[in-house]
C-alpha cells in the first residue's frame, strides 16, 4: 500500500510537469504579445521592447522555459497584467470560493448519482422514471439549466437568491480558511450559514447534475454486471437479504469503475464551473479566468490554468488511492 | 420399517427459460430423491439440466431469464417451488449449503476470507471461523482467514467454499462440479474432503458433475440425466458394472480410459447431439441417437420403471457394449479425403523429426510493483529441456498449472522466444496450434471458410482453388460444408473445435500443437475429438504435440509422455510403459489421482 502511494505520488509529479510544459508551449506558440498586451497597444515601440525585456520574453526558448520553471517551483506565477497584483495572491483570493462550490457540488453528484444508481438496480417505475428524467435533464447544457433554475426559484418561487455568495448587506465572517460556510460554522454566525447555504444551492446543483448522471449510470451498469457474478450467487446461497448482497456484497465490487469516471469527471466540473460561475455572478476562479481572457492577461490566465490541472491531478490520485482502498487486488500493483 | 423422509425430494420437475430462440426447456419432469447423509452423484452433459436442478432447490434461478417451474423440490419437507422469497431465502440460510464451480468466482474479492465465513455462519467469532477453516484440512486457518481470496490457491478457496457450506450445519450440501477447475492431484484431494465431511456429519450431498470418475470416486448413488430427465439410477457398482440405459452406456464407453483399452482414434463415441432444447421432445429423448431405437421408443416418453434399478428406457439393458459407429464414419471420410490428394501433401521428409527442441529455458521477468519498484527475481518457468517429436508422432507433455507444459509448447511452436536453447522444425508449414477455448480462438466476425482461407492465402494458394481445398479440410474434420459460411457462434462447442482442426490442417503443416484442446468439450465430444485427432495424423502424416493435464486423454492419443513439474522433466517413457509402471513417485501420484470410472 505504501509503495503503490509513492508510486502514484511520482506519477502525479510526472503528470504535472507535463502540465507545466504544455502551458509553457501554449504561452510560446500563441500569436498574441503579452509585452504589448501589459503596456497597452498605443504605446510606442521602445516601451514594448523594455517591458519585453523586463518580462524576459526577449530571451531564447530554452532559458525562458528554465526561467518559467524556475518561477512556478518558487510558486511565483508573475504579476497579473490586469489586477497588477502578484497572480499567486489572486488565485488566494478566488480559489476559496470555488473549492467550496466544488466541493457542495461534488458532495451533491456522489450523494445524487450513488442513490440513484442502487434506485435504478432494484428496477420499477420509480427507477425507471428518475432514469427518463435524469438523463434527459443531463442532456441540458449547464448555461441553460442554471438559467432555468434562476427562473424558477429565484424570479417565480423567490425561495433562493440566484447570485453571489452572500446577500450584500452581511458581512463576511473573518475566518481562517476562506471557505465561508466553514468559518461561519467556526465562528458560530448559525444566520449567515445559512444565507451561504441558500446561495450555494443554485449553483450547486446545476453543476452536480451532469456528473452525477454520469456517476448514476456508471454505477448502475457495473451493479448489473457485478450482480450476475458467481459470488453473489454464493451470497444469495448463505441466505443474505437482497439489500444485503447489493450493499454488502455488490456495491463495493462495483466501486473500481465508478471511482475512475467520478475522477474523468472532476475535469468536466472544472470546466462547468468556469460557466456556472458566470451565470450566478460567482466570485471565483471561473469569474476571474474569463476576465483575464478578456484582457490577455497572461500570467493571469496560464497561473489559473495551472492551478486548476494541479487540481485535477491532485484530485485523481485521491481517487486512485480510494480505488485502491476499495479493491484488495490492486494494493500490489 | 418406514425409509426415513428424504431430504431433498424432486418429483417431475419442470423448468422453463426464455431464450432466443424460444422457451428453452431445461428440465423436462426429473425426479430425484435423496436420504438423509446420502452421498449421490447427478452426471450429465452440458444442457442435461443437471446444474439447473440444484440452482432450483436452492430458489436462485436467474429471474433475468425468467424462469417458470412446475413440480415438486421439498428440501427437508419444505416446498422450493412456488415459495415466498423470503421462505426460500431462510431455507438457505440453514437447511442448504452449496458449493459452486470456480473457487475464484465463487468467493467476494474485495472481502476477507473470515468475513465471508463468518456470514454464512450468521456471525461467529475469530476462533470459531478459525475452527470452520481448519476443518477443511486448512492449516494456519488464523492466517487464512485475514486473506483475499487471491491470495489463495484454487484449492484452498474450494476448501473455503467448503467451509462456508457447512457453516450453518445444513442437512443438504450442493455441490455444482466442485473439482472441474482444480488440478488433478488438488481434485482428488478436495472430493475426499467433500466426502468425508459429509459422512462424518451426516449431512446428504448431491454431486452435480460431468465426469462419472468424478461421481464414482466419492458417490453411494449415481443418477445419469439426459435431456432434462434422469435416465438411469442405481448405485455407483450397478452403473460401472454395467448401464442399463444406452446413453450411460455410451457416455461410459466415450470416456478414455487410464487402462489404455482403447487407443489411437478408436474412443467410442456418441453420434448426434441432445434434442433441440426449445422444441418438446415426444418418446425417448435419446432416441435418434441410440443403437438400440426403434419404432417402439418414437411415441411415449418412457417412464422410469425398476429394473434392478431405475432406468427410462424402452428396451433396458438390450445394449451391453457400445458399437464403434462414429467412429468408423469419421474414418471413412478422413480415408476419402487423403484420397483426394490431401494426402498428397504429407509434411516434410518421415525421417527429418517434425520438431527437435534443445536446453530450452523459459524465464520470466519479476513482476516490476509501479515506477520506483524493483523487478521481483526472474521465474523460471521453463528449467532446461530437451524434447524431439519424431515426424508423425504424437508426443503428449502432461503436468498440473504451473508445470510450465504451456510455456514449452509455446515456445517449440514460436509463439514465445525462449530465453536460451533452440528449436528445429521440419521444413514446410509453420506448426498450427489448436486451443482449449475454440470460442475463443476463432474471431468472431469471420466465417469458417474465412477463417480457413486466410491461411490458404498466406501460403499463395489462388483464389479460385480456395473452395476446394476448404472443401476437403472441413470434410476431413466431419463438419457439414455449409459450415464454411457460419460464423463461431452459429457452431456448437464441438463443431467450434473441429472448425479451429480444419484451420489447422487446411494446409498440412508437419506438427500440430494442441493446448488443452478438449478439456472443455463434453466427454463424448472429446471421444470424437481426439479420435479426429489421432485419424488425421494417420491420413495427412502430422506429428502431434498434445499439452493436457488429463493423464487418460494423454493416454489415448500419445506414443510417448512427458510429466513435467515445476518446469523440468520429471519422467519421460512409451505412453503404456509409463502408465504400467511409472518410475517416479510424482508420476505415481498423478495417475492415482484420477478419478476412474472402472467399477471396483
Amino acid at each position: 500500500m505504501t509503495r503503490l502511494f509513492l508510486n502514484r505520488a511520482l506519477a502525479m509529479v510526472a503528470v504535472l510537469f507535463g502540465l507545466a510544459v504544455a502551458v509553457f508551449v501554449l504561452q510560446v506558440v500563441i500569436p498574441t504579445d503579452p509585452a504589448r498586451a501589459m503596456v497597452g497597444s498605443n504605446a510606442p515601440e521602445e516601451v514594448v521592447a523594455q517591458a519585453r525585456a523586463d518580462l524576459g520574453y526577449d530571451q531564447p526558448i530554452p532559458a525562458q522555459f528554465a526561467a518559467y520553471l524556475g518561477r512556478i517551483t518558487r510558486g511565483d506565477l508573475q504579476h497579473s497584467l490586469h489586477t497588477h497584483n502578484p497572480v499567486s495572491d489572486d488565485l488566494g483570493r478566488f480559489a476559496p470560493a470555488t473549492i467550496e462550490l466544488g466541493f457542495y457540488a461534488a458532495l451533491i453528484a456522489g450523494a445524487l448519482g450513488l442513490g440513484l444508481g442502487l434506485l435504478l438496480v432494484g428496477g420499477g417505475l420509480v427507477g425507471r422514471v428518475a432514469r427518463v428524467v435524469l438523463v434527459g435533464w443531463a442532456a441540458v447544457p449547464a448555461f441553460l439549466t442554471g438559467m432555468l433554475l434562476i427562473v424558477v426559484f429565484y424570479s417565480w418561487l423567490h425561495v433562493l437568491p440566484g447570485s453571489g455568495r452572500v446577500d450584500d448587506d452581511l458581512l463576511l465572517p473573518d475566518g481562517p480558511t476562506g471557505l465561508l460556510t466553514v468559518d461561519a460554522l467556526l465562528t458560530g454566525q448559525f444566520a449567515l450559514l445559512g444565507n451561504l447555504i441558500s446561495h450555494l444551492v443554485l449553483p450547486a446543483v446545476t453543476l452536480a447534475l451532469l456528473p452525477a448522471v454520469a456517476i448514476a449510470r456508471t454505477l448502475h451498469a457495473s451493479l448489473e454486471q457485478v450482480m450476475g457474478e458467481d459470488y453473489i450467487r454464493t451470497a444469495r446461497s448463505k441466505g443474505l437479504r437482497e439489500r444485503t448482497v447489493l450493499l454488502r456484497h455488490a456495491l463495493r465490487n462495483a466501486a473500481g469503475p465508478t471511482l475512475t469516471m467520478a475522477g474523468l469527471l472532476v475535469g468536466l466540473m472544472l470546466g462547468g464551473v468556469v460557466v456556472v460561475e458566470q451565470i450566478f455572478s460567482w466570485p471565483g476562479l471561473g469569474l476571474y479566468v474569463t476576465q483575464s481572457i478578456a484582457y490577455s492577461d497572461f500570467p493571469a490566465i496560464t497561473g489559473t490554468t495551472l492551478a486548476l490541472g494541479a487540481a485535477y491531478v491532485v484530485i485523481n490520485f485521491w481517487v486512485d488511492v480510494a480505488q485502491a482502498v476499495a479493491d484488495p487486488r490492486l494494493r500490489s500493483a | 420399517m418406514k425409509p426415513p423422509a428424504p431430504i431433498l425430494d424432486v418429483r417431475d420437475l419442470r423448468v422453463t427459460f426464455s431464450g432466443r430462440g424460444g422457451r428453452i426447456n431445461a428440465l423436462r419432469g426429473m425426479s430425484l430423491q435423496i436420504q438423509p447423509g446420502e452421498v449421490v452423484g447427478l452426471v450429465g452433459e452440458s444442457g442435461s439440466g443437471k446444474s439447473v436442478l440444484g440452482l432450483t432447490a436452492l430458489g436462485l434461478l436467474a429471474a433475468a431469464s425468467d424462469p417458470q417451474v412446475t413440480g415438486s423440490v421439498q428440501l427437508d419437507g419444505f416446498e422450493m417451488v412456488g415459495a415466498s422469497p423470503e421462505g426460500a431465502r431462510q431455507r438457505r440460510g440453514t437447511a442448504i449449503g452449496a458449493v459452486f464451480q470456480d473457487p475464484m468466482g465463487s468467493l467476494n474479492p474485495v472481502m476477507k476470507i473470515g468475513r465471508q465465513v463468518a456470514e454464512s455462519a450468521g456471525g461467529a467469532s475469530d476462533e470459531e471461523v478459525a475452527a470452520m477453516l481448519e476443518a477443511t484440512g486448512i492449516r494456519g486457518p488464523a492466517a487464512v482467514a485475514r486473506c483475499f481470496p487471491h491470495e489463495l490457491s484454487g484449492g484452498m478457496r474450494q476448501r473455503v467454499m467448503i467451509a462456508m457450506a457447512l457453516a450453518r450445519h445444513p442437512k443438504l450440501i450442493i455441490a455444482d462440479e466442485p473439482t472441474t477447475a482444480l488440478d488433478v492431484t488438488v481434485q482428488a484431494k478436495v472430493l475426499d474432503l467433500l466426502a468425508t465431511t459429509a459422512r462424518e456429519r451426516g449431512v446428504a450431498l448431491l454431486l452435480v458433475t460431468h465426469d462419472l470418475g468424478v461421481a464414482a470416486r466419492i458417490c453411494d448413488r449415481i443418477a445419469v440425466a439426459y435431456a432434462g430427465r434422469i435416465v438411469e439410477q442405481g448405485t455407483t457398482e450397478e452403473i460401472l458394472d454395467g448401464p442399463r440405459h444406452p446413453y450411460a452406456l455410451g457416455l461410459l464407453a466415450s470416456r478414455p480410459r487410464l487402462d489404455g483399452a482403447v487407443r489411437g482414434g478408436l474412443l467410442p463415441t456418441l453420434p448426434g447431439s441432445a434434442p433441440d432444447p426449445t422444441s418438446s421432445v415426444v418418446g425417448c429423448a435419446f432416441a435418434s441417437r441410440c443403437p438400440a431405437a426403434d419404432g417402439a421408443c418414437l411415441t411415449p416418453v418412457p417412464e422410469a420403471h425398476e429394473d434392478g434399478r431405475l432406468v427410462a428406457c424402452h428396451h433396458p439393458g438390450e445394449l451391453t457394449t457400445w458399437p464403434d459407429r462414429a467412429a468408423q464414419v469419421i474414418k471413412a471420410a478422413v480415408a476419402e479425403s487423403a484420397a483426394d490428394g490431401l494426402a498428397a501433401r504429407k509434411a516434410g521428409d518421415p525421417r527429418t523429426p517434425a520438431v527437435v527442441a534443445t536446453g530450452l529455458v523459459r524465464e520470466f521477468d519479476g513482476r516490476r510493483s509501479g515506477m520506483l519498484g524493483r523487478r521481483g527475481p526472474a521465474l523460471r518457468a521453463v528449467g532446461g529441456i530437451d524434447l524431439t517429436v519424431p515426424a508423425g508422432g504424437s508426443v503428449a507433455i502432461v503436468g498440473e498449472s504451473g508445470s510450465g507444459k504451456s510455456t514449452l509448447l509455446r515456445m517449440i511452436v514460436g509463439l514465445l522466444e525462449p530465453t536460451e536453447g533452440t528449436v528445429r522444425l521440419a521444413p514446410g508449414p509453420s506448426p498450427q496450434m489448436v486451443f482449449q477455448d475454440a470460442g475463443a480462438s476463432l474471431t468472431p466476425w469471420m466465417s469458417v471458410g474465412e477463417h480457413l482461407a486466410e491461411r490458404l492465402a498466406a501460403v499463395g494458394m489462388p483464389k479460385r482453388e480456395h473452395a476446394a481445398a476448404i472443401d476437403r479440410a472441413l470434410h476431413a474434420v466431419g463438419l457439414p460444408v455449409d459450415a464454411a459460411a457460419r460464423r463461431p457462434a452459429q457452431l456448437s462447442g464441438g463443431q467450434r473445435q473441429r472448425a479451429a482442426i480444419a484451420r489447422a490442417i487446411v494446409v498440412p503443416p508437419p506438427l500440430i500443437a494442441c493446448d488443452e484442446p478438449v478439456s472443455a468439450l463434453d466427454v463424448s465430444l472429446a471421444a470424437q475429438v481426439l479420435n479426429l485427432l489421432c485419424d488425421l495424423r494417420q491420413q495427412l502424416g502430422l506429428a502431434l504435440l498434445f499439452v493436457t493435464h488429463d493423464l487418460a486423454a494423454a493416454r489415448a492419443v500419445a506414443d510417448e509422455v512427458v510429466v513435467m513439474q515445476g518446469g523440468l522433466v520429471i519422467e519421460r517413457a512409451p505412453t503404456d510403459q509409463l502408465f504400467t509402471a511409472p518410475s517416479h513417485d510424482y508420476t505415481r501420484e498423478l495417475i492415482a489421482a484420477v478419478p476412474e470410472a472402472v467399477a471396483a
